[in-house]
């Protein structure tokens, strides 16, 4: 699942059947290669989700048992919600030193959060990166392995 | 690779932070291999740092980046300069040949270095050897070559070990047939020069 399809999805809590929110980001940990919480905003209080206490991501909205695990992030996650953490956007540098383009989207897997691909390059010259090749993402650059 | 194209290169760890940029190149001293860069901080005031990065721990040189794995890479820049000065037997310059006159064995002047050409291989973490010097091709060799009549750069391969001074680098007579002026051909004409040498002594 392409996360620009994700994003602004609503968040519904299945106990109210409210809209609690809208998909406004995502938090990506280089160390798992994975999606660890999403992002929200128009929520009432707490801005993420951690991906484990989601209890699905469907086709249409997001679901949560109870706004109780919308909240603010934790010292973790704040750090990967800085803009060193960001991925979409940012430079990719292969570590051979090549410039691989910017990380246009990112491909996850919609059961385990799993980073699949991240889609890299300009509409012309578009590529993509397994997610397994991630090393890091930092203030410069989103590091991936040569093939 | 040209090293001047290293020079203001971001220095980018794994995790993807850039820690400094490359000021200079540093030579080993007998001028056959990078032994290391001089950083500076990033952005434009920055100036330069106390630290430098040794070749042995560069991961990857590309054109666009060098990559080390975290920034436990750097260590004081006397040291980086220190051993590689200490690499060769040889005395030499500190290997800073930009400038220098280069003449063959039979003393002919070619020309006057303005760049250094280098070849590495990121894979198999060996050293990055200098492979052959862009010159301006003195009247001489611009004579002696057909093409040199357009270009007055043009690039020259060397042998392995050479003789370096502050003034002069000594090349045998033999590399001025290797001379070429186009850098994606080169790599083949280094590898041609350097087996001619081997079979010749």
């Amino acid at each position: 699942m392409l996360y620009s399809d994700l994003k602004g999805r609503k968040l519904v809590d299945t106990t109210s059947a409210d809209t609690v929110g809208k998909v406004d980001g995502f938090l990506l940990d280089p160390a798992t290669r994975s999606v660890v919480a999403l992002e929200f905003k128009k929520t009432d209080h707490g801005s993420v989700v951690a991906w484990s206490d989601l209890t699905a991501v469907g086709a249409d909205a997001v679901t949560v048992g109870g706004v109780a695990v919308v909240v603010e992030p934790d010292d973790r996650l704040a750090d990967l919600a800085t803009k060193d953490g960001t991925v979409l956007k940012k430079r990719v540098l292969s570590d051979a030193g090549e410039d691989l383009g910017s990380v246009h989207d990112i491909d996850l897997d919609p059961e385990s959060g799993a980073l699949l691909e991240l889609i890299v390059g300009e509409k012309k010259h578009r590529v993509s990166i397994a997610g397994s090749r991630l090393l890091g993402v930092g203030s410069y650059a989103v590091v991936v392995a040569h093939e | 690779m040209r090293t001047s194209e290293i020079a203001t290169l971001p220095v980018v760890t794994l995790a993807g932070d850039d820690v400094a940029q490359v000021k200079d190149v540093v030579f080993s001293a007998d001028g056959g291999a990078v032994a290391g860069f001089t950083l500076a901080g990033r952005g434009l005031l920055a100036g330069p740092l106390k630290q430098g990065l040794s070749w042995h721990h560069v991961v990857g040189l590309g054109p666009d980046a060098v990559m080390i794995a975290d920034d436990s890479a750097l260590e004081p820049v006397d040291t980086v300069i220190a051993a590689a000065s200490s690499t060769s037997a040889g005395a030499g310059s500190g290997g800073n040949v930009l400038g220098d006159r280069v003449l063959t064995d039979t003393g002919s002047d070619l020309g006057k270095v303005s760049d250094v050409v280098i070849e590495y291989d990121n894979a198999d973490g060996g050293p990055c050897d200098v492979v052959g010097y862009e010159i301006e091709a003195s009247d001489a060799l611009k004579a002696s070559t057909s093409k040199g009549s357009k270009h007055t750069r043009l690039l020259l391969p060397l042998p392995d070990t050479l003789a370096v001074s502050s003034e002069h680098v000594m090349v045998p007579a033999s590399a001025e047939g290797f001379v070429s002026d186009d850098l994606a051909g080169f790599g083949a004409a280094v590898q041609a020069f350097r087996t001619q040498l081997k079979g010749g002594s």
